[in-house]
């Protein structure tokens, strides 16, 4: 047996090791070295995952270390780390303590096996790994009452979709005997998935996950656990952990779906052709869409516009999910690697404002713009990105998700979310209109230091690079999970 | 060179980022004198068959995106030349216009050349990708141009002019990829090329089959016709217009409405001919209603400003009526009618502008008698009007003329009726402005030289290059046509086939 695969959990662990025992010798005396080794931690772990010879081979019969399970281990390595250096900076302007990175570090390890599992008790193990560290995450600042809420919320939301994901995989299990996913695909192909208990299944799996990618109508949490959690922890939570649940998602449809018989088509082309899963996220997808941008117009606080905006966004993943080809899965991958940049930057510059000015209402930000040209633009690009417009990122990896969901014919699946698109532009461009065109209610100046400053450009110049040029090797690269989720390769 | 030329203004744009603030405008003149001059100099080098034809020595092609096909891709033919010609004709004026701005000077002659970069990339991209980059390029700075500097409704404007051109544009977007989607070149590589589709679709090869092909022309239409601006999609554009400052209204008319017609001429109708003279009727019925009811709403106004951007919306229905009838004529009436309001509608603004920095309002009932006190301003003025109501001897006549011509020669002849209609009130309310303005007893406010002066030099040298060529325009028609004919007939000859040859698609 090799468990060279394992290398990265096993990083993982001896750093979370590493940062508990530096943190209770140095007595937070010297908080930077628990610091460090975390990061080191997070970086050999994506370094150690790059390396992996992938391979359809299963490691110790739960997890599989192919192409999919290693881009999902280094993309979620990598915000880890981003986040890391963006609490540094963030809100309350100090070193982590060592619970935060320990926690970090454990929701990493967590979202490295949910990438990789190929067993269903696996599977929930990794996502509990996610969940029960974020829920911590949330309510770090003890001190404030609405991280309180936040973490109140959380839990019991997620107690409750996590309960119902359980639920639904002791049925699946018990149709179908087993809890590997690989013999699952069998004996659903032998008729388990006729049984119209699959369908119920189905539903209560899709709402687990809809509850971590924080899918309508299981987004509730989201808008006010963002706006009560650090901004650094509410990018983490928005991009590490729902990437996470796209990566256990996209796990149990390939395993399920190619046995699945296709439903009737009541609506006349609207819904990809498919099974119950197939059709829920579809559903899924649309609603998202439309409830996470109609929720954002109404938003007047810089996080919970970023929680609507991001609820949004988690709309369009689905709908490249939902189509289930090898182009919208390199989408997908694509989509998330611009999401990375935009959103960390976006929740980064939340920060870094919530930090100076003590406030994040929109009104606050009157004529920052101004004072702050770097600032102003950088807060200008990522969110003409998020909107999706050219020369950005998030044009490309807009432009890659409606590709894949025309190629498959899906005109007005396409069309709806372009529209979306449209609506989605009110919002962000009104965020700039109170940075640029609104008179400032009063005089303020940002302290930004050069860390700021190194942190925001690193996020923001892949923005518009990977916008302009190079997205094709980008692209070429995504592709390459294809054959590990769809066989052939 | 056709690099050379859209990126002229991104290189200003970096000296304007890098040199002292106070030399902002200068370095915008200059850029925008130096653009002019290499669309100058591209139209020598430019013979008989490259004018007629894409396929070029200026062209210039790389890949760019290989892995999906993508490719950077700039070529000039007589349909483009001339709207470069007008583009970078109307930003050295608007950029003699915008002298005095004094809000953000820096950041506003950076804008300024942001949007001229995006406007002679969309008339040059001949690759869809491309095309439609430089398409939304364009619409960034002219949100902040129209959200910081405008007027007091600017922010409600900026939104409003945002929202409907990308609503629109990401129709377009759809429909640019299911075309690429459904016609894979050799070994399933995607192409982008816009001139091989019109090669695909002047061949009678469908690019779509029918009831996609349907889809796909209407999301197109809808995404150009917003931008020309078509009734009813209309709406944004006297906000806009209104809110905007003076030079970036004079680019807006000028130059931006003429990329919806040009997307028609150049994108939709190539690509589906035959959907295209199916809906013929429609487009004809939507053009006569720009006419008539841009006309009538514009003899309304009190609001000046108001009543050229009606004006334009009634002028630019002329463009979808010459386009409509697929004839000869029409389609040169079309073009000409582009050229023609770009120059004149700059000059409109102009005057516009001109007024209502010394009164600060623009309120058509308060004014009068100024052609006593401010002759050469209203000699401009009458000169602007005459010139968009169509005297003979200005380019006005000349584009409404020849787009009669088409329309009687096409199968909507009623539309042609009807629109005559528009140019009886277009008379009329030109008129009666005239007489609003100029003509009369002066109000008593208006006597003081000292807050009203003549036009002074800077406002001559914005107002008599436009005039110039509107005459020149309207006495020596075959300079600008000669530019573009060839193209617009070889467009004409497919949308002939398309109707007669080629099956319906029983939308009409």
């Amino acid at each position: 047996m090799d468990l060279g695969p394992l290398l990265p959990a096993v990083l993982l662990t001896l750093g979370i090791l590493g940062v508990i025992v530096t943190d209770l010798l140095g007595r937070g005396r010297r908080p930077a070295v628990p610091v460090t080794l975390a990061l080191a931690a997070l970086a050999a772990a994506a370094v150690a995952a790059l390396g992996i010879p992938t391979g359809d081979g299963l490691v110790l019969g739960v997890l599989r270390a192919d192409a999919f399970g290693v881009v999902f281990a280094v993309f979620c390595c990598g915000v880890g780390f981003v986040s890391i250096l963006a609490t540094l900076r963030g809100e309350a302007l100090r070193t982590p303590g060592g619970e935060f990175l320990t926690l970090v570090l454990s929701a990493v390890l967590g979202m490295v096996m949910l990438a990789m599992s190929a067993d269903l008790v696996m599977l929930y193990l990794a996502f509990e790994l996610v969940s029960i560290p974020s829920y911590v995450l949330v309510g770090m600042r003890r001190a404030d009452p609405r991280a309180n809420e936040a973490s109140l919320k959380y839990v019991l939301f997620g107690a409750v979709s996590s309960g119902a994901m359980l639920y639904g995989l002791s049925w699946i299990v018990g149709l179908c005997g087993t809890t590997s996913l690989d013999g699952l695909g069998a004996a659903l192909a032998n008729g388990a998935a006729s049984e119209p208990a699959f369908v119920v299944a189905s539903v209560l799996v899709f709402a687990g996950f809809a509850f971590k990618i924080s899918a309508v109508p299981f987004h509730f949490w989201a808008p006010d656990v963002y706006a009560g959690a650090p901004a650094a922890v509410a990018g983490f939570l928005a991009v590490a952990s729902k990437a996470a649940g796209f990566a256990g998602l996209v796990r149990v449809v390939a395993a399920t779906l190619p046995s699945v018989p296709a439903l009737g088509d009541p609506l006349g082309g609207l819904l990809p052709e498919g099974g119950p899963l197939i059709r829920a996220m579809a559903v899924g997808a649309l609603l998202t869409m439309t409830f996470g941008n109609l929720g954002a117009l109404r938003q007047r606080e810089i996080k919970r516009l970023l929680a609507w905006s991001s609820i949004a966004h988690a709309g369009y993943l689905l709908l490249a999910l939902c189509v289930w080809s090898p182009d919208a899965m390199a989408a997908l991958v694509l989509y998330l690697v611009a999401y990375l940049f935009m959103n960390l930057a976006a929740f980064l510059i939340a920060g870094i404002v919530i930090r100076e000015l003590g406030t994040g209402d929109l009104a606050a930000l009157g004529g920052l713009g101004r004072r702050h040209p770097g600032l102003g633009l950088a807060l200008a690009v990522v969110l003409f990105s998020l909107t999706g417009l050219p020369p950005f990122f998030g044009f490309v990896a807009k432009y890659s998700v409606f590709y894949a969901v025309l190629a498959k014919g899906y005109v007005w699946l396409a069309v709806i979310g372009l529209v979306n698109g449209v609506i989605s532009l009110y919002y962000y461009a009104r965020v700039l209109s109170f940075l640029y065109l609104a008179e400032p209610a009063e005089e303020r100046t940002l302290r930004l230091g050069w860390p700021d400053r190194g942190l925001l450009a690193a996020l923001v110049l892949p923005v518009v690079v990977f916008g302009v040029a190079f997205w094709g090797d980008l692209l070429e690269w995504a592709r390459r999970v294809g054959p590990a989720v769809f066989g052939g390769g | 060179m056709l690099s050379l030329l859209v990126f002229t203004p991104i290189a200003g744009l970096l000296a304007c980022w890098v040199l002292p603030a106070r030399h902002a405008r200068a370095i915008n003149l200059v850029t925008c004198a130096a653009a002019l001059v290499l669309s100058v100099v591209v139209w020598q080098r430019m013979d008989a068959a490259a004018l007629g034809s894409l396929a070029n020595p200026l062209a210039e092609r790389a890949a760019w995106i290989p892995p999906v096909g993508i490719e950077y891709y700039l070529a000039i033919d007589g349909v483009s030349l001339a709207l470069v010609l007008l583009t970078t004709f109307v930003a050295f004026v608007s950029a003699i216009a915008s002298w005095r701005v004094e809000k953000l000077e820096r950041g506003y002659h950076m804008m300024f050349l942001l949007l001229l970069t995006g406007m002679l990339g969309v008339f040059l991209a001949e690759d869809l990708f491309l095309f439609y980059i430089f398409w939304e390029v364009m619409l960034l700075p002219m949100y902040f141009l129209i959200g910081i500097w405008g007027g007091p409704r600017r922010q409600y404007a900026a939104i409003k002019f945002f929202l409907y051109t990308l609503a629109g544009s990401v129709l377009l977007l759809a429909a640019i990829i299911l075309v690429v989607l459904k016609n894979p070149g050799e070994g399933g590589r995607l192409v982008w090329a816009i001139d091989h589709y019109t090669a695909l679709a002047a061949s009678g090869h469908a690019l779509l089959e029918s009831g996609l092909a349907g889809l796909a022309f209407v999301f197109m239409f809808i995404g150009f016709a917003i931008k020309v601006p078509c009734w009813p999609f209309h709406t944004w554009l006297p906000d806009a217009h209104v809110e905007a400052p003076t030079p970036i209204s004079m680019i807006l008319a000028g130059v931006l409405l003429k990329m919806g017609g040009y997307g028609l001429i150049r994108i939709a109708y190539p690509f589906f001919p035959a959907t295209a003279m199916d809906l013929s009727t429609w487009v004809a019925a939507i053009s006569v209603i720009a006419i008539v009811y841009g006309a009538f709403v514009a003899m309304g106004q009190t609001d000046f400003k108001r009543l050229i951007a009606y004006s334009s919306v009634s002028h630019m229905g002329f463009v979808t009526l010459g386009l409509a009838s697929g004839t000869d004529e029409g389609l040169n009436g079309a073009m000409y009618m582009m050229l023609a309001h770009g120059t004149i509608s700059a000059m409109l603004f102009m005057v516009v502008g001109v007024i209502y920095d010394r009164a600060h309002h623009r309120d058509l009932d308060r004014f009068g008698g100024l052609a006593w006190t401010m002759p050469r301003y209203a000699m401009f003025g009458s000169f602007a009007f005459f010139a968009s109501l169509g005297l003979p001897g200005m380019s006005g006549f000349i584009a409404e003329f020849t787009t009669f011509l088409g329309a009687f020669a096409g199968v909507d002849r009623w539309a042609a009726f009807v629109a005559l209609l528009g140019v009886v009130l277009t008379a009329a309310y030109y008129l009666i402005t005239l007489q609003k303005v100029y003509l009369g007893d002066t109000p008593a406010v208006y006597k003081d030289p000292k807050h009203y002066p003549d036009l002074t030099a800077r406002e001559v040298a914005v107002l008599a290059p436009l005039a110039l060529v509107t005459l020149y325009m309207g006495l020596v028609p075959s300079t600008a046509m000669d530019l573009y004919m060839d193209v617009a007939r070889g467009l004409t000859r497919t949308l002939a086939q398309a109707a007669s040859g080629f099956p319906g698609l029983g939308l009409g």
